[in-house]
């Protein structure tokens, strides 16, 4: 059809996005992704019942206090040991500087509740350590070794182990990519290096630092079983109670979107300050730093200070497991753990499968139609690594359910549809939360194909479904098998989202660990634990000799 | 027949202040090599990938082969345009030979077809033995004639070359130029090509279009272009070039060194110009009437020829410094120089 010129309104760039079937469906998939979110919000207004009352009256104000306080000490934690660690690894040479460059990640892999259970098993009463401590030098703290860690302070305790990962990686590498001329230049003006430290680098790295206690405290709010396990009753266990003891989805609902309101202000808290401060390497000439040496006490005490987050958050708890496993390994491992592994690897295959294919859709779209609005759309679909894996449960669980009753009406007798307590439903959940960490990857992946390699292929006849296969996809083989593998890691070790969505009688690796470990039957659990760290683990080591060839 | 018309083509970026390209128009003839030559950051490249369908022009029409690709609410997808490129990186696909990248566009055809059509380009290329290797194994000028004959292999209608020579050393850049012209030409391909040097215009371009912030200056022969430059900008652009302040009357272009005489009719009276000629285009004399003298404030040999810097002085003090090429063989006597403009190399420019 051609129209007179000046007749179409749309201009030819808008005409186009409208008639282009990649940018439709990275809109559907945004609108779906978004789904769980838009549910919970559209819930915020509507008044409550009796239970709702209660649970504003009795319980919010615990939430609020016990979540507030544990976002405060996990902030101050990991800030303390991610800094420290990152600053020492990426300034100084002293004895296993390259070990602990490494080793220091590691407890990544190690999922707070597992680290939970294994710690409380340690410092109890009945653990093999206490019993040794106590039969070989009388040290016999009471009930507990040292303190009862089954409470807040124990819960900031783990937490941090678990998270200051987030903060070593992300200051590490801000540190690392600083000019040496910088810091070289406050030394000549005769600073100190805690000066220095406290002068310039801290400050420069704020941004970094901000972004990586934030990552923390996401993971912080989306914390289920750390929390039930130590009875800190926060918003994810309360939407839990609501949900599980109270059967009342509406008050689920609104504890879901109070807990967003959480992650909002995080997330424009991390934006705000971004923004205001955005120091670039631009301007002074790039040169990598050179290590001071630390001389030998130093140096050790240096070697002390990054043993003790490998320790406590990965070593221990890890040597525990293992004792446990051997111990426990006979009784456990039998035809129904067989079918709980490959319930999880299958889970986390269909899943990682279907988010890559998703995330690389995304991403596939973002750069062959990179307008304002696909951007936008690409941003929205990859919202959920901000929200709690309760919260989006919740969210696709109220429209499945109503889609069921609606379904149900339609069926015929006899023939039950249903969406709840399917596959379906959880590998929707798993799109939903876990679509930026796919994404991420295949795009940072993009971002190395240069954007003439696709137009090239393109002038030459193919179209971009075919560029895609042929161009895109070979060239993009380790940024798929990364993007793939940490979402499989992600589910194998979700717990909340999995806890509510799940099908009946349904168990993952995560969930039996849990289940054991609250049943204090923490030595069974040890088996289940272990594979998900040793997958863990995987990564983490990928991602270390990736790091290493850059370095 | 126009293989390519662009109509009144202007493109703004959403977040720059001025369109990167303004109101601009080419015509294209089959077989013609045309080049699109400006600074960088002048839109050149922008147009190259509106014509290719990487970019939408905002208002305006594209035209390939007698069929509007863009405008009037029509937009032809890059894979449908039969436009081929070569791009600056060339953008070969690292993952294949050079066979199977020479092959990629040729997937229409029969193999027996695609592999016959392969075989002639790559001869034609001189890329015979190199069909087994992979881009990371060949050279940048090897690099650059795969990605000619990958453009090539499918005929398209218009080859499209962006910077084509700027990654390749100087030494080689002569050669590479002639042989792509070669290869052009025996193809019956119709190529447009960015640059901003202009010794490739000059080498194998039959026409060229300068570009200025998005603005098109000028289309021409590189011949017409050089000796008769639109306005200082383009004149500038080739080389130096004497500017002279004249007014035009009846007996020729009155300056402040005097009248110009000319044979060659001149346009009605026109009371302030801007005269452009090049320093080449001066005839030196050892001495007679009939010519400008001047005081050789300078001299400078370069080569092929030297430089000469000479004052004409004006009475009212309005003095003129004009630069000559001569032949280094040319001795002026007492720092004193005659010389005289060639008849039909003097040029108005059209500046504001």
């Amino acid at each position: 059809m051609n129209l007179k010129p000046g007749t179409s309104i749309l201009s030819l760039q808008t005409h186009r996005q409208l008639t282009n079937p990649w940018i439709w469906g990275a809109l559907l998939a945004a609108l779906v992704i978004a789904l769980p979110l838009l549910v919970v919000f559209s819930n915020v207004l509507t008044p409550g019942d009796e239970t709702w009352l209660h649970i504003l009256r009795n319980l919010i104000p615990t939430y609020v206090l016990n979540t507030l306080l544990l976002m405060a000490g996990v902030s101050l934690f990991t800030f303390i040991m991610g800094v420290s660690t990152a600053w020492l690894v990426s300034m100084y040479s002293f004895p296993g500087r390259k070990f602990f460059s490494w080793a220091l990640i590691m407890p990544i892999a190690l999922p707070a509740y597992i680290s939970g259970f294994t710690w409380a098993g340690i410092l109890d009463y009945t653990s093999p350590v206490y019993v040794f401590l106590r039969n070989n030098f009388g040290i016999d703290t009471g009930q507990y070794l040292f303190f009862n860690i089954l409470s807040l302070p124990g819960a900031i305790i783990i937490l941090s182990l678990a998270l200051y990962p987030y903060v070593f990686l992300i200051s590490r590498a801000y540190f690392s990519r600083q000019s040496s001329t910088l810091f070289e230049v406050a030394a000549s003006l005769g600073k100190k290096q805690s000066h220095i430290f406290f002068g310039v680098a801290l400050p420069m790295a704020r941004p970094a630092i901000v972004a990586g206690i934030s990552l923390a405290l996401m993971e912080v709010l989306n914390d289920y079983g750390l929390a039930r396990y130590f009875g800190v009753d926060t918003f994810t266990t309360g939407i839990f109670t609501a949900w599980f003891a109270f059967s009342h989805p509406q008050s689920a609902l609104k504890l879901s979107a109070y807990l967003m309101i959480f992650v909002l202000i995080l997330i424009i808290l991390e934006r705000t300050q971004r923004g205001k401060m955005r120091y670039d390497m631009l301007g002074s000439t790039y040169r990598p730093i050179k290590r001071t040496m630390l001389k030998k006490s130093r140096g050790i005490l240096a070697m002390i200070l990054c043993m003790f987050p490998f320790l406590m958050g990965f070593l221990i708890p890890v040597i525990m497991l293992i004792y446990w496993s051997n111990l426990t390994l006979v009784n456990v491992v039998d035809y129904r753990f067989t079918e709980l592994l490959l319930n999880s690897f299958v889970l986390a295959a269909i899943a990682s499968a279907v988010v890559t294919a998703f995330a690389l859709f995304i991403a596939f779209t973002v750069r062959s139609f990179p307008s304002r609005f696909v951007k936008f759309l690409a941003r929205v679909s990859t919202l959920g690594y901000a929200i709690p894996g309760a919260v989006v449960a919740i969210g696709i669980l109220i429209p499945f359910l109503w889609m069921d009753s609606k379904l149900i009406t339609l069926s015929s007798p006899g023939v039950r549809i249903a969406l709840t307590g399917t596959w379906f439903a959880l590998i929707f959940a798993y799109l939903v939360r876990f679509m930026a960490v796919g994404f991420n990857s295949i795009d940072s992946g993009m971002e190395r194909i240069s954007p003439s390699l696709d137009e090239a292929s393109r002038s030459l006849g193919l179209s971009n479904m075919k560029t895609l296969g042929k161009i895109n996809m070979p060239l993009l083989r380790g940024a798929l098998i990364s993007a793939a593998l940490l979402v499989f890691i992600d589910v194998l070790k979700e717990l909340p989202l999995t806890l509510i969505l799940r099908p009946f009688n349904f168990d993952t690796l995560a969930i039996r660990a849990f289940e054991f470990a609250s049943d204090e039957r923490v030595a069974e659990a040890a088996p289940a634990a272990m594979i998900i760290i040793i997958t863990g683990m995987v990564p983490v080591l990928l991602l270390n000799r990736l790091m290493g060839r850059t370095d | 027949m126009n293989i390519l018309e662009l109509k009144n083509i202007t493109k703004k970026f959403p977040d720059a202040q001025l369109p990167a390209v303004n109101d601009f128009n080419l015509e294209v003839k089959k077989g013609e090599i045309v080049a699109l030559l400006g600074e960088s950051g002048c839109g050149k490249t922008t147009i190259l990938r509106m014509i290719a369908g990487f970019e939408i022009p905002d208002t305006g029409q594209i035209k390939l082969n007698g069929e509007v690709v863009s405008g009037n609410g029509i937009f032809k997808e890059p894979q449908k345009r039969r436009v081929g490129i070569v791009f600056q990186d060339y953008a070969l696909f690292p993952h294949k030979t050079v066979w199977e990248n020479i092959t990629f566009g040729l997937f229409q055809l029969s193999k027996e077809v695609a592999r016959e059509k392969a075989r002639n380009i790559i001869v034609l290329s001189g890329l015979q033995g190199l069909e087994k290797r992979y881009p990371h194994q060949l050279s940048g000028g090897q690099k650059q004639r795969v990605a000619l004959a990958r453009a090539l292999a499918p005929e398209p209608e218009l080859i499209l070359f962006d910077e084509p020579f700027s990654n390749i050393d100087s030494m080689r850049k002569h050669q590479m130029r002639e042989d792509i012209q070669n290869i052009i030409k025996e193809t019956d391909a119709t190529a447009i090509f960015v640059t901003h040097d202009t010794r490739d215009v000059m080498t194998i371009a039959d026409k060229v279009s300068v570009l200025r912030q998005g603005r098109l200056m000028q289309t021409e022969t590189p011949e017409n272009i050089y000796n008769f430059p639109a306005n200082a900008y383009v004149a500038d652009f080739f080389g130096k070039t004497n500017y002279i302040k004249a007014k035009v009357s009846h007996d020729g272009y009155d300056t402040p060194m005097g009248i110009i005489k000319t044979s060659t009719p001149l346009p009605a009276s026109i009371d302030n110009v801007i005269l452009s000629i090049r320093p080449e285009e001066f005839t030196i004399k050892t001495e007679g009437h009939d010519c400008f003298c001047g005081s050789i404030v300078k001299e400078k040999f370069m080569g092929e020829y030297k430089e000469l810097t000479c004052k004409v002085e004006n009475p009212s003090g309005e003095d003129t410094e004009i630069i000559i090429y001569a032949s280094p063989a040319v001795e002026c006597s007492n720092e004193k120089c005659y010389f005289k403009p060639n008849e039909g190399k003097i040029n108005i420019l059209n500046d504001d």
